[in-house]
């Protein structure tokens, strides 16, 4: 009952707006862990006797403040440790807190679907369906044995122990944001690979941008490719660096475009998401006697500097503003 | 000024490329003042015959030709040294269509030999894999002219402004064709240089003066009208499989058929730009003139339309006779072998008909039928003739016609007489599984120089068009699935008048406005051809002439030799056409006597059953006809009830008067009033008892017409058949009245008795069925309800595995169930590929051992592995002999085929995923399984018994182990639901309620002429049929249509012992009812079934009605198949929770 998991019900691409909410957890306690880019988990355990509040009510607490301050409302789940919060959080409505009190985790979780818990995908869940285990009282039930020949030995550990209410994880402070997403959707089926590379330029050009305000550098870059039929395409590239370097993005995500060889697909729209974000000053970059390079990436400076100062559509790839 | 002839014109029948019927071409053409016009379809000449009939019909001389993608020659092929880049697999969507190969226009010129070289040139194109493609070693041909385009190499290179090339490449057709090549010039208006700007049209006017080539004008004409051009864009996205994009190249809108006088505009524009003066332009119209001058093809001459050309004799046993005199020593050696050699009335009636045949010249035919017959016979098929050939008694002794004619009183002028001049046509049926293996016979027997067969366009309807067209404007996919599921299926064009008028459409009507543009492009594509398939049954057998007179192309799945032509185009064109049609229930019917024979060593020959067989009969009167021939439909199951058949003659009457016409006159009524003596038998003169004594009184045959006419008349009984055909035309009606009264007053009859029968002419003439139909159909009938009755498990084994019937495979399975026939589950130890009969130890019954074959997603080689590798010891032994794959291992779990291997469903699966997992990997080092025979549990949870219903409903689309609806049993007791086993006790005009599975819903035409939805329910305790007339549609014809699970309120209605039926009045869909039940319990219930209803507008069509031939009238709605899924296609259980199996 100690550890709050809020998100905030903040429109897509304000996630600017995240530090100062988590700001306002920050004065309740110290461990906040922003969850990008809309979310926090907050460990009360302190909070709780300094205040003299229990953390429901110090969930309404937030809940005033954020809607006083920042006119941003949020819903708020609360259980023993981080898992159960998170999953409390599917349940909450706006308005309602929703908590898991620390003897009754095994009721809650019992009825749940297995894809309710934390670190249980669409596959693993398709197989634990599959073999009859839908629910998490099913998956408790099961022999640690039989779990891990389904999923393997350490997922079907960490599965058998988690829907059994053994939550492990704790509250890091101050864990950083961890991916980075930019949309295009396409008015229609589209099936033209010039538009779908003009829209990956500029959803790369944005995620550059974006990257350089949080000065973060991002190790890994994800195409994800949706298509009319409602299915979808993932491929996922490591970069040679880290970097948060407009150009470098858009060579890696036409890369991942030209793997997947598309002719006739329909092409509903295209998602990159930049993964793995460290800070930029942590980040190496390997110097080269090629000047270009060194050019292009004080070119990038200054037009972020202009775009700072005259808005997003300031500065811009020659074939997007046509 | 003279007209203009467009030499360039597709139609529909060019696959999803022209948007215009070949009538309507010919149509426009003759009203723009046009002398001719020519019709190039791509890749086909299927559309050549209607557009000569549509061309006579509107008075503009036809020409033909094709346009084909032409491999390169030789002496320019692109050096091969040059790899290209080999674009990647795409991950989705698949790979564009190519369509990059130069095209060229070839017309026929020289008449028959013009046409022929056509022919030649369509079939070789067709002779390769994948698309066709003339090879240019195949691009020769007598008689023909070429145009050369701007889809040609040549007017790509002079797009590309290489001139140079295009003179190299005009070099190997100038050798070929000489000539009789042609420059083609078009102007679409298009900007650039590419296909149709006038830059190209230009240059290819300039490069023809250059290479002294005659150039023509043409307009490459897609679509009949201005204004077709978006239909265009989504035939083009249709056959691209790509969206329209509003971005890219779009049609010009200008490919319609242009009248002469922008024609000549467009001459001038063309050869100003090619620098020459503005008067050149009559000079390039006269060349088109010219050329299309040249092209004579006649219809009737060249084409052969109205000839007949049968094998030749030598072929057909005739050895060095003529057929006819082998034909006469045939039928006389049958008349000794059949015994009939003593009976004078016999040799009379062969004689007479030996008459007529030679009077036609079609002795031929009759031994070519002969001959495929004996060689069917031979193979050990099954085989029977159907139709009006039954009637002549030269086929019954040629071996044709199973029934003896002069037994059942069939006429051979019903089937071919002097006074007749169409073909006659034989219809024989053998076993649908081995219908192709007949063909290849056939084409074994006759060579595939003489036959091929029939194709069958398919074309555009609603939710065909619907698809196509939401793919093309970039719908959501659910959304376009949705859309088009609703419809029934009806013609493209009425789309929005469905939308208005039919009350399922409602809620569709209400967002029609946001989809307004959907509909009018739907509409546009009304039956287009988007295919071409494989007539089911026609077999052309013509003589060696076969491949000059029509374009033969393999069929995509079998490779048969097919015809372009579909039927009526080769009736026309007097090709002999045979229909051999594959009957599912002789298959079920072989295959149940094989079984019979291979369980217990019992032979059964079902064509010398003992006739009058009272369990048979017993059978039948009960009306649990499920299964059997022609008796099994809603309609027939009630007519059977009121009939009561005791005797084969009753069958005859029965299946007669089962058809859309007497049901509609109302013959069954008094009929069935004087079967049971409730009406006397009246005779209009006592002359005519003789014919209509076995019918009551009652016009029931097309014989009795023929008889009663010939009777009165005196007129013989050939002209008495023309006569009958007459008396379905209103206009012919009149004057064969007058004839009629004329002759029979001549004959001596009374004024009042010519009144009286004229009267039954006219009413039922021409709604009788034929009585040689009826015997052949009454066959098989019989046949089977025999079967029924004496070897029900066997009977069932076939009928699930041919499938032959209208019910989905889960009915037959209830109804054997309730017959006691013991249901035997899937077990990979005992099933066998298809259906089998096996001894229940306990009862000493023979039971039903469900087939392999019926699971989901099994190839043929998989279930022959597993029964040949049978038994097996282990479900380790199984995985390793059977090599199943791993989705079918997992499916066989779940319906239970492997409990023999002991652990739950659940623990089976989880083995075969690491026995598939360990045959992956390097040699599965660990046996997962707890050694010896039985398999280990893993403590996974079973499934439950809801899960294997479920499951057995996916992978086999039967509830194999009990009827599903077992499970709403309680919840239907609550509502007070009766079962149809007790339905039999209400009384009539009682309101029940009545629940369960939907199993067949249909629209028939009725007399009323009014929309009818009759649906049947199968609740577990046996069938409930229902009717909806038009005052509940809107309440319910949504909800009948698109739910599976069914709870009706009505009023039962009662017409005679064995009959019954339950008018609905109110429908929910039960599957929703017991989820509230479920969840939210009875308050939930009565909530749902307190919400108002739509309230009943009734006639939506304002009265409007179809005018049928047969002078009744009918909705214009009735007769399609309804919308909503087919119900044997489902597959789900309307519980599927995320823990289901599967």
């Amino acid at each position: 009952m100690t550890i709050l998991c809020v998100r905030f019900q903040l429109p897509p691409m304000y996630e600017a707006a995240l530090p100062g909410l988590l700001g306002l957890l920050e004065e309740f306690t110290p461990v906040v862990q922003a969850l990008p880019p809309d979310g926090a988990l907050a460990d009360l355990r302190g909070a709780e006797r300094y205040f003299g509040r229990d953390a429901v009510e110090l969930a309404s607490v937030i809940r005033v403040r954020a809607l006083a301050l920042y006119g941003v409302d949020c819903l708020i789940g609360a259980g023993p440790g981080p898992m159960l919060a998170r999953m409390a959080l599917r349940d909450a409505r706006p308005r309602m807190t929703c908590e898991v009190p620390a003897d009754a985790v095994l009721e809650f979780l019992a009825e749940k679907p297995v894809a309710a818990l934390p670190g249980v995908g669409t596959a693993t869940a398709r197989t634990l369906c599959e073999y009859g285990l839908d629910t998490l009282g099913r998956v408790a039930a099961a022999p640690l044995s039989t779990l891990q020949r389904l999923v393997g030995a350490r997922a079907g550990r960490e599965l058998h122990e988690r829907a059994n209410g053994v939550d492990r994880g704790r509250v890091v402070p101050n864990g950083v944001s961890r991916s980075l997403a930019a949309e295009r959707p396409f008015d229609l089926d589209e099936v033209d690979p010039d538009r779908h590379r003009r829209a990956l330029l500029s959803a790369a050009g944005e995620l550059g941008t974006r990257l350089r305000a949080l000065e973060k550098v991002c190790r890994t870059l994800t195409l994800t490719v949706r298509y009319a039929d409602r299915t979808s395409t993932t491929r996922s590239r490591t970069l040679a660096e880290p970097t948060a370097h407009s150009g470098a993005l858009t060579r890696t995500a036409y890369g991942l475009y030209e793997s997947l060889g598309l002719q006739r697909a329909r092409v509903r729209a295209v998602l990159l998401r930049a993964e793995g974000l460290t800070p930029a000053e942590q980040a190496s970059h390997q110097l080269t006697f090629d000047p270009v390079d060194e050019k292009v990436r004080r070119i990038e400076e200054v037009a972020d500097r202009a775009r700072a100062k005259f808005g997003p559509r300031a500065v811009m790839p020659g074939t997007l503003a046509a | 000024m003279p007209g203009f002839t467009h030499l360039r014109t597709v139609s529909g029948f060019s696959l999803r490329y022209g948007a215009s019927h070949p009538e309507r071409l010919a149509e426009r053409a003759s009203e723009r003042g046009m002398d001719a016009l020519a019709l190039t379809d791509r890749d086909s000449l299927a559309g050549t015959v209607r557009f000569a009939k549509a061309c006579a019909k509107a008075g503009v001389r036809p020409l033909f030709g094709v346009d084909l993608a032409v491999g390169e020659p030789e002496a320019v092929r692109r050096d091969e040294s040059v790899r290209r880049e080999r674009r990647r697999t795409p991950v989705r969507g698949g790979a564009f269509i190519d369509e990059s190969t130069p095209r060229a226009t070839f017309l026929a010129r020289d008449g028959a030999r013009g046409w022929a070289g056509l022919c030649r040139l369509v079939t070789a194109a067709h002779a390769g894999e994948g698309t066709p493609l003339l090879p240019w070693s195949g691009d020769h041909g007598d008689g023909l002219t070429v145009l050369l385009g701007p889809g040609s190499d040549v007017g790509r290179a002079l797009a590309a402004g290489r001139p140079d090339r295009a003179a190299k490449l005009l070099a190997p057709w100038r050798e070929v064709y000489g000539d009789a090549l042609r420059l083609e010039a078009v102007w679409h208006g298009r900007p650039g240089t590419g296909s149709g700007s006038l830059r190209l049209a230009a240059r290819t006017v300039g490069f023809a003066a250059e290479q002294r080539i005659r150039p023509v004008l043409s307009n490459a004409v897609r679509y009949a009208d201005p204004g077709q051009g978006q239909v265009a864009d989504v035939l083009d996205a249709a056959r691209r499989l790509v969206p329209i994009d509003p971005a890219g190249e779009l049609d010009s809108g200008e490919a319609w058929l242009k009248g002469a006088g922008t024609m000549l505009a467009v001459a001038e524009q063309i050869v100003e730009a090619a620098g020459f003066r503005r008067d050149t332009a009559h000079r390039l119209l006269e060349q088109t003139r010219a050329t299309a001058a040249e092209c004579l093809v006649d219809p009737e001459d060249d084409l052969g339309i109205g000839t007949v050309h049968f094998p030749e004799p030598h072929l057909v046993g005739a050895g060095r006779r003529t057929a006819q005199r082998a034909l006469a020593s045939r039928a006389a050696a049958g008349m000794v072998l059949r015994g009939h050699s003593g009976k004078r009335e016999y040799w009379e009636r062969m004689h007479h008909e030996l008459d007529i045949i030679a009077h036609h010249g079609f002795a031929s035919y009759f031994l070519t039928v002969a001959q495929v017959v004996d060689d069917v016979r031979g193979m050990g098929i099954r085989v029977a003739a159907r139709g009006s050939g039954a009637g002549s008694l030269v086929n019954h002794l040629l071996g044709i016609a199973h029934a003896d004619p002069l037994e059942h009183g069939l006429l051979m002028e019903r089937f071919l007489s002097k006074e007749r001049v169409v073909l006659p046509d034989i219809d024989i049926d053998v076993e649908s599984a081995r219908r192709l293996e007949v063909y290849r016979a056939i084409i074994d027997r006759f060579g595939t120089e003489r036959v091929a067969t029939v194709s069958m366009p398919e074309t555009y309807r609603v939710r065909h068009a619907v698809r196509d067209v939401g793919a093309a404007l970039s719908m959501d996919p659910a959304e376009i699935d949705r859309i088009a599921k609703s419809f029934p299926h009806i013609r493209a064009r009425d789309a929005r008048a469905a939308l208005e008028e039919l009350p399922e459409l409602r809620q569709l009507a209400g967002e029609k406005e946001k989809y307004a543009r959907l509909w009018e492009l739907v509409e546009s594509l009304d039956a287009l051809p988007r295919g071409i398939a494989m007539h089911p049954c026609g077999v052309l057998l013509s003589d060696a002439s076969l491949l000059s007179r029509t374009p033969v192309v393999p069929t995509s799945g079998e490779g048969l030799p097919m015809s372009q032509f579909d039927k009526e185009d080769v009736e026309d064109l007097g090709l002999l056409k045979l229909d051999v049609l594959g009957v599912r229930m002789q298959s079920a019917m072989a295959h149940a006597v094989a079984e019979v024979e291979r369980a217990t060593g019992e032979r059964i020959d079902l064509d010398t059953v003992p006739e009058g067989d009272p369990a048979t009969y017993r059978l039948v009167q009960s009306t649990e006809t499920l299964g059997c021939f022609q008796i099994e439909s809603p309609g027939q199951r009630d007519l059977v009830g009121r009939l009561q058949p005791a005797t084969f003659h009753d069958l005859v009457v029965d299946i007669s008067l089962f058809r859309p016409g007497p049901v509609a006159a109302d013959m069954v009524r008094p009929f069935i009033e004087a079967r049971h003596g409730r009406a006397p038998v009246r005779y209009p003169h006592p002359d005519l008892e003789e014919p209509l004594k076995g019918t009551y009184g009652v016009v029931v045959f097309h014989e009795q017409i023929i008889d009663i006419v010939a009777i009165m008349t005196g007129c013989g009984r050939g002209e008495a058949d023309r006569v009958r055909r007459g008396l379905s035309d209103p206009e012919s009606q009149g004057r064969i009245r007058v004839w009629f009264a004329q002759h029979a007053a001549a004959g001596g009859y009374d004024a009042e008795t010519i009144q009286r029968t004229w009267a039954i002419l006219e009413g039922f003439g021409s709604y009788g069925f034929c009585k040689a139909h009826a015997v052949a159909f009454a066959v098989p009938t019989y046949q089977s309800a025999w079967l029924k009755a004496h070897h029900p498990a066997a009977f069932y084994a076939g009928l699930l595995t041919h499938d032959p019937g209208m019910y989905p495979k889960r009915l037959l399975l209830a109804d054997a169930r309730r017959r006691g026939v013991p249901i035997l589950p899937l077990d990979v130890n005992r099933s066998a590929v298809a259906h089998r009969i096996e001894l229940v130890s306990e009862s000493k019954e023979w039971g039903l051992r469900l087939a392999l074959s019926d699971v989901h997603g099994i190839s043929e080689a998989e279930a022959e592995r597993i029964e040949a590798g049978q038994p097996y010891a282990s479900l380790l032994d199984f995985w390793e002999r059977a090599r199943p794959s791993r989705p079918l291992a997992g499916r066989l779990a779940q319906v239970g085929a492997l409990d023999a291997f002991g652990a739950n469903r659940r623990d089976l699966q989880l083995h075969l995923t690491e026995l598939h997992r360990g045959a992956r990997g390097a040699g599965g080092s660990q046996l997962p399984l707890a050694g010896g025979r039985k398999t280990a549990p893993a403590g996974l949870p079973d499934l439950s018994s809801a899960e294997r219903l479920s499951a057995e409903l996916g992978v086999l689309s039967m509830d194999a182990s009990r009827n599903l609806m077992d499970d709403h049993r309680e919840f239907l007791a609550e509502l007070g639901v009766v079962p149809s086993r007790r339905l039999r006790e209400a009384r009539h005009g009682e309101t029940v309620l009545v629940a369960g599975t939907k199993v067949a819903t249909q629209t028939p035409p009725i007399r009323s002429g009014k929309r009818v939805i009759f649906t049947t329910l199968d609740d577990g305790t046996g069938l409930v049929d229902l009717a909806f007339f038009d005052d509940s549609h809107d309440a319910c014809a949504h909800t009948v249509f698109h739910s599976w699970l069914l709870l009706v309120r009505g009023v039962v209605q009662r017409r005679g012992p064995r009959s019954l039926s339950v008018v609905g009045a109110a429908a929910w869909n039960l599957a929703d009812l017991a989820e509230l039940r479920a969840g939210g319990g009875l308050d939930e219930v009565a909530a749902r079934l307190a919400e108002p209803v739509p309230e009943g507008g009734g006639d939506s069509t304002g009265g409007r009605r179809i005018q049928m031939p047969t002078g009744y009238e009918m909705h214009p709605w009735a007769d399609l198949r309804p919308a909503g899924q087919e119900p044997s296609q489902i597959r789900k259980l309307w519980h599927q929770s995320p823990g289901s199996a599967g």
